[in-house]
Formats: C-alpha cells, structure tokens, sequence
C-alpha cells in the first residue's frame, strides 16, 4: 500500500472571526494605539543628508516587487516600509545601505506575519547578492533594537475588515472591493506623502477610493459621493475633509500609476512588435494576449 | 478572480521597472557597514545601561543607578531569568544549531526570547536586553562555523557542559516535585 499526503502546498489562514468585527472595542483600540507606530518625523526634510524621497521610492519599489514575486501576504510590505520609515526617522543612513535595509524589514514583516516567512538566501538573492546573509542578520539586529522591538505596527490592513464590516455593501462586490483596497494601500506604502498619515486614514481612504472606483449601483445612496465620506469618517473617527483629500490623494496616485504603466506596455508592446517583425512573425497574433482586456477597472 | 487580479498586477506592476533581482545603488562599502553595524549594537548597550543604571557586560549596576539592584542566585529563579552570562559559559547561545535534544534547543529559543524581560527601553516587547546580550555572544556566532576546525575542542566542551545544564535542569524538576509531595 502507498501512502499518499494530499495536502496541499497552499497557505492556511484562520477563518475570521466576526466577534471581533462586531465589537467596536476592537476598532477603537486600534485607533487608539495606531499613533505610537507612526515614523517620529517626516525624516527627509531636516534629518536624513544622503538619502532623497526619490530613493525611498526605489527601495519600496523594490520592497514591493519581491512581495509580488513571491506571492507575500498582503500585510508584509506595508508593515516592512512602516518598520523602513521609523527605522529612517531615528537613523541617519547613507543610501549605500537604503537597500540592505529595505531587505531586512521585509525580513522582519514577513517573520511576523507569515508561517513560511521569506528566507535570508532569497532576499540576499535579491538584491543581486549586493548583500549578504550574515549583514542582514546583523542589521536586523540594528533595526529590531532601534526600533525598540515594538513590531507588532498597526498597519491600513488591520483597519480593512473593520471598515467592510460597517458598510452596507452587496456581498458579490466585497471580496473585489476588499483586493482594491489593499492594492491601494501597498501603492501609498510606495509614496512618501503617505508616509506620516495614519494607517485608519489611508485604510479608510483606500475603501473610499475602491467603492467610489466600482461605481455601485445607484440603488445604494449611501454610497456615494458625501454620503459615503461621512459614513467612513465616522467609522474612523476621521474629519470628512481630511479623508476626502486623502481619497483624492490616493485616485491621483492611482492615475499616475496607471499612466506609467500604459506607457510601460505600449513601449513593451512595440519592442514585441519589433522583435516579431524582424523574426518575420504575423504582428496580430503576437499583440493580441497583451492588450488591455478591462477597461472597466480604471473607472474613476 | 480574473478581474481582481488584473487590477492588482497592473497597478502594481506598474511601478516596476524591470527584473526584480537588481542591486539598486551600486556597491556597499562593507568595511563602513561593519563598523555601523558595531557602533550602532555599542550605542544600543549604553542607551539601556543608562536607562536601566546596569552595567550589562560586567552585570554590575551603575553607582548612579535609579534602581535598587540586588542579586538573586541563579538557582531560586526559572531557567530562563538565569544571567545569559552562566548560560554562555555554558555554551548555550553559541551552539545552537550543534543541539542534538529538540528540547533543549526549544530551550534555548525561549531564553532568547524571554531572558531579559524589560531589560531595554520598552517595557512591553521583553525581548530588548537579549541584542546587547548577543553582541558579546555575536561576534562568536559569526565566527563559529568559520573556525570550525581549530575550535573543535572548544565545540567538544561545549556539549558536555550543556549535558552538564541539562542534568542540572533534571535534578531540579526532580526536586520541586519531592518537595510538592
């Protein structure tokens, strides 16, 4: 007799638990402590000398990609650039070491969030073994004391479910409203101006931006324009007027994004093209798999 | 699920630019990131000697110390409050990865993670007093494996005295239950 082990190589997570949505002590815990994991300064106008804003967005950028390349929780990057900010906000850094650092607070984020956590080798791996194994453990050290092994950070995500749960929202939307959300969220992890808002705000800003984004159905007034604002400032205890700019901050965002990446497939798809046309291949059949297949999603 | 995903991978594949695998601001002066990495564990140590008017490395409180010190035998406390001091010498930071008892190294675990409860700064993560702890022990750990074969008397000694602590936490188990008897 063979024996055979069906499970399945996939991530198990526990199911949610609505007591914890249902009672409000839990958001307004979370509101409560959110500040205390807020980087102290926006480091980059008195405190940093070397690094630039612009470098921030190339490590996050980085940050992110490694996320998206192996299919990280959600949570990771977001946590892993509020360790980066408070760790820049304490530390003056050269850039030399901006991406030993970026590698070494996903290190962190993905160990406290995940059961199969990203391994030093691979990160090292990534940075084109700019780094090594040893100076990431090291340096995680370094990060972990500097930050005073305060990691458990409140991020947008825990805010996330607490918004959802409180909104009068069709269930077939919820799981599509949910995903824009986080990707909204791991987009303003990659900008700096985000940097110093609370995460119920973005989180709150994110959900806003997503419903607004689907364009529901009319049916459901309160979710839409004003109505929706006042309804997510008062799930957050967010002014009307500070969430609606964070919104539109977030739309902006969004739109120049999606711009670059436009412009990113079009040059792609003219250099495929090029290629094909040298190797004397039919255009038509190469270009079609890589055209946008939905427009819908860039509602605005 | 195709529609989500989509609007996931392009908004963020948006802000690639190209292979993921890439060095982003040339080389690193690895000589500076040595010497960062040791100022920055000394500063560390002397910030939480200040706070804790504890000498850390001597284990010695500070004359100006704010708090009241007072010495408890490592035997009247659990395994593990005992000084990281006796535990090194015992070799127990070091050698880790060379335990052969699952339990032991689950031990160990959990001294590095519960040894010195608001040793540092932060009251509430009680993990703080272990990274100055490590930075006398660190520097050895580096080492370990490089120098494996001129150690190799040392690594010997080492796993006796663990056997050695091991008995000692038997005996131990073994009495508390004579006395509760």
């Amino acid at each position: 007799m063979e024996l055979l082990c069906l499970e399945k190589d996939t991530v198990v997570r526990a199911q949610q638990d609505p007591n914890i949505f249902s009672d409000d002590r839990v958001l307004q815990s979370l509101l409560t402590i959110e500040d205390r994991f807020l980087p102290q300064c926006p480091y980059f106008k008195h405190f940093q000398q070397d690094i630039k804003p612009f470098m921030r967005r190339m490590v996050s950028t980085w940050m992110l990609e490694v996320c998206e390349e192996e299919s990280r929780e959600e949570e990771v990057f977001p946590l892993a650039i509020n360790y980066l900010d408070r760790y820049l906000a304490v530390v003056q850094t050269k850039k030399g070491c901006l991406q030993l650092l970026g590698a070494v607070c996903l290190f962190l984020a993905s160990k406290l969030k995940e059961s199969r956590p990203l391994t030093a080798e691979k990160l090292c791996l990534y940075t084109d073994n700019s780094i090594t194994s040893q100076e990431l453990l090291d340096w995680e050290l370094v990060v972990l004391g500097k930050l005073k092994w305060n990691m458990a950070a409140v991020t947008p995500h825990d805010f996330i479910e607490h918004i959802l749960y409180k909104l009068p929202l069709p269930k077939d939307k919820l799981s599509l409203i949910r995903k824009h959300a986080q990707t909204f969220i791991a987009l303003c992890a990659t900008d700096f101006s985000f940097a110093m808002y609370p995460p119920s705000m973005i989180a709150t800003g994110s959900v806003g931006a997503a419903v607004c984004g689907l364009q529901m159905d009319r049916a459901e007034r309160a979710l839409h324009g004003d109505n929706l604002s006042e309804l997510l400032a008062k799930i957050t205890n967010t002014e009307v007027d500070c969430l609606k700019s964070c919104q539109e901050q977030i739309e902006q965002l969004l739109r120049s994004s999606l711009r670059e990446s436009q412009e990113r497939q079009q040059r792609l798809q003219q250099e495929a093209l090029n290629r094909a046309a040298s190797k004397g291949v039919d255009p038509a059949t190469q270009s079609q798999s890589s055209t946008p297949t939905d427009v819908r999603d860039i509602n605005l | 699920m195709c529609r989500i995903m989509s609007f996931h991978k392009r908004v963020l594949r948006s802000v690639g630019k190209g292979p993921v695998r890439r060095n982003l601001f040339g080389p690193v002066d690895r000589k500076q990131l040595q010497q960062d990495y040791h100022t920055a564990l000394k500063q560390d140590l002397e910030e939480a000697s200040q706070r804790w008017g504890f000498n850390f490395l001597t284990e010695m409180p500070l004359d100006d110390s704010n708090f009241l010190w007072e010495g408890v035998s490592g035997e009247k406390v659990p395994l593990v409050y005992r000084s990281s001091r006796i535990r090194r010498n015992l070799g127990f930071f070091r050698e880790e990865s060379t335990l052969s008892e699952a339990s032991v190294s689950m031990e160990t675990g959990s001294v590095s993670a519960e040894a010195a409860p608001g040793m540092l700064q932060s009251g509430k993560e009680n993990v703080p007093g272990t990274p100055e702890k490590h930075t006398n022990n660190l520097q050895d750990l580096e080492r370990t494996p490089v120098k494996q074969d001129g150690n190799s008397n040392i690594l010997k000694r080492k796993q006796t005295n663990i056997t050695d602590f091991y008995q000692a936490k038997k005996r131990d188990v073994g009495s508390s239950r004579k006395s509760g008897q």
